[in-house]
């Protein structure tokens, strides 16, 4: 928070990086020695089982909470840059506006705390309530609002500004099937734009079709990251479906892959790479089996979530 | 600068949103009708008593029933300013914690000291005006019916807006740092607190006992309210009033000493030293 020059300035500008965040609240640690790294222009997924310190930590880069110890920047900035906050925009995940305010007057006043002038926010209302779907509600009262279009006229106040930089803490949680798909567009959009996304998420499967890279945090520290890809191709499985499951075929497969689990007429393998599976195919018939079937199967979000959470 | 006239803009436009001043405006022409409605009704049974006894009344026999109508009804308003000052301000900044309001507030490009010192600004701009009006329209309205003005209503005025300013100060330092319901009751019996504190060194100058009269005075450092109203109520009183309460000593409800220089800025650097607590508070606090 100090003094501190970023390291990999020139190599990649980071829009997060954290080093040895620390939080504890009354002798707890919520968040703990967390070093983090995230590039601008990304869709980053932050994700762990509740209580594991990602609220904490998305309140720790927002300002709203102040760090025990540890360092940490956000748009090369230090935490309580204005500079930095200007180009930052939060949904919260308990969102609660002022109900009292209609569509319209909320977002003007946002825009008027983010430091934008009249003519901006004018021009900007208009678009933002296009993006998410609330167009012609303006004129309501936020308490007239149902959940879904409170979380809607979060989100659109969350990107008044044009952040550069957006946490998003659970911002589908009140919303539907279809409210979900169009959030997942916003941020498709968001992302074309170059905007840096941070999304706290329990739905897996939308982290699994928006992020570009992922976080899992557990009790206050980061337990593995890196590219969404990278994580799942590192977990494929390989069912193999043959006439009958032989010692010999065991022995084949051994040098190249593991066995989890096995019936029968079929085999269940964990290879390493795609590159794997010739070789597994060509290992299968070389034992004398007969190879009906060869299905890859990759390992979902959710299945590497509760390997990671529960060792 | 620009945000704290921003966050007290915003205030307004809560109050007005909510319906607060309305609810505020409404009542307060009640109050004022029903004091003047009381006030008809007295000289009406003066004139009557007088007629009844063929003597012409003069404004001077009138003097001093007048004098205390007036201060019993700024001793109302005192009161009901007071109140009004604390009950607007208890929410200003629980409120935004309590709901989680905050949260889409403080990570905005806005410093935590704008905040508090924008909610103190916009409630102040709201309760003290207030409190000048009602007082004001209660001195000249009765001036205009009984023809009775108070020696100095504007001085007396402005010792009632300091002692609002002094609770909503506190409030709002309460507000920074518990919540809206504890900040009620803290703030309630605060202002207890001043009034007990009064009532104890007006027994203690009647009774002449000058442990309980200083015990009392302590008080008034602690809340200066009491203390502030005597004050004010000193230039609510023609000479003849003063002069009897003099002679009668202990009116628990009025002062006959104007209040020196020194507690008055003892005052101001209270309210100042409150105000930057709250800031001071509000910037360490977690949400």
């Amino acid at each position: 928070m100090r003094d501190w020059q970023s390291p990999r300035v020139g190599a990649m500008r980071l829009a997060i990086e954290t080093r040895n965040l620390r939080k504890v609240f009354r002798g707890r640690p919520a968040v703990d020695d967390l070093s983090l790294e995230v590039a601008q222009g990304e869709v980053f997924g932050f994700l762990g089982p509740n209580g594991a310190g990602k609220s904490t930590t998305v309140k720790m880069l927002l300002g709203l909470t102040h760090p025990t110890s540890g360092q940490a920047r956000v748009l090369g900035q230090p935490l309580d840059s204005l500079e930095a906050k200007r180009c930052v925009g939060f949904l919260p995940e308990l969102f609660r506006f002022h109900d009292w305010m209609t569509g319209r007057q909320f977002l003007r006043f946002h825009g008027q705390l983010y430091g934008m002038s009249e003519e901006q926010i004018g021009r900007r209302i208009p678009e933002v309530l296009e993006l998410v779907g609330l167009t012609g509600r303006e004129g309501e009262r936020i308490k007239g609002y149902s959940k879904g279009m409170q979380q809607r006229v979060g989100l659109a106040q969350a990107i008044l500004n044009r952040p550069e930089l957006v946490f998003l803490d659970e911002p589908t949680s009140a919303l539907d099937p279809i409210g979900r798909r169009e959030v997942r567009e916003i941020i498709g959009i968001l992302k074309g734009q170059g905007t840096t996304v941070f999304l706290n998420s329990h739905l897996l499967s939308e982290v699994e079709m928006t992020c570009d890279r992922v976080a899992f945090v557990n009790k206050g520290r980061v337990i593995r990251s890196g590219r969404m890809d990278e994580l799942l191709r590192e977990r494929l499985e390989v069912e193999l479906r043959v006439d009958a499951v032989t010692p010999g075929l065991r022995a084949a497969l051994a040098p190249l892959a593991r066995l989890t689990q096995e019936d029968g007429q079929s085999v269940l393998l964990e290879v390493e790479s795609e590159d794997r599976i010739p070789a597994v195919a060509e290992a299968a018939v070389g034992s004398g089996a007969k190879l009906y079937a060869l299905s890859p199967r990759r390992k979902s979000l959710e299945e590497l979530f509760v390997q990671l959470v529960e060792s | 600068m620009r945000n704290v006239l921003l966050i007290a803009k915003f205030t307004w436009l809560e109050a007005a949103g909510r319906r607060l001043i309305w609810a505020i405006g409404l009542l307060t022409v009640l109050f004022l009708a029903f004091y003047f409605m009381g006030v008809e009704f007295l000289l009406d049974s003066f004139r009557r008593r007088s007629e009844a006894l063929g003597r012409e009344l003069s404004g001077q026999q009138l003097l001093i029933p007048n004098a205390i109508l007036v201060l019993m009804g700024m001793y109302i308003v005192n009161f009901l300013g007071g109140l009004m000052a604390v009950f607007t301000t208890i929410a200003s900044v629980s409120g935004e914690v309590d709901s989680g309001t905050i949260q889409s507030l403080l990570p905005k490009p806005i410093r935590r000291w704008e905040f508090v010192l924008g909610k103190w600004l916009g409630h102040l701009s709201f309760a003290l005006p207030y409190l000048a009006l009602l007082a004001l329209a209660l001195v000249y309205g009765t001036a205009l019916m009984t023809g009775y003005a108070p020696p100095d209503p504007l001085r007396a005025v402005g010792l009632m807006m300091l002692n609002a300013l002094f609770l909503l100060t506190l409030t709002v330092l309460g507000s920074s740092l518990l919540s809206t319901l504890t900040t009620g009751v803290v703030m309630f019996m605060t202002y207890g607190l001043g009034w007990v504190g009064g009532i104890l060194s007006s027994v203690g100058a009647l009774t002449g006992s000058p442990n309980l009269e200083r015990f009392g005075q302590l008080t008034t450092y602690v809340v200066p309210s009491d203390q502030l109203w005597r004050g004010a109520s000193v230039y609510l009183q023609p000479e003849v009033l003063l002069r009897t309460q003099e002679a009668a000593r202990g009116n628990p409800f009025v002062g006959t000493e104007p209040l020196t220089a020194g507690y008055l800025v003892f005052v101001g650097v209270y309210i100042l030293v409150t105000l930057a607590l709250a800031v001071l508070v509000f910037q360490r606090r977690d949400f």
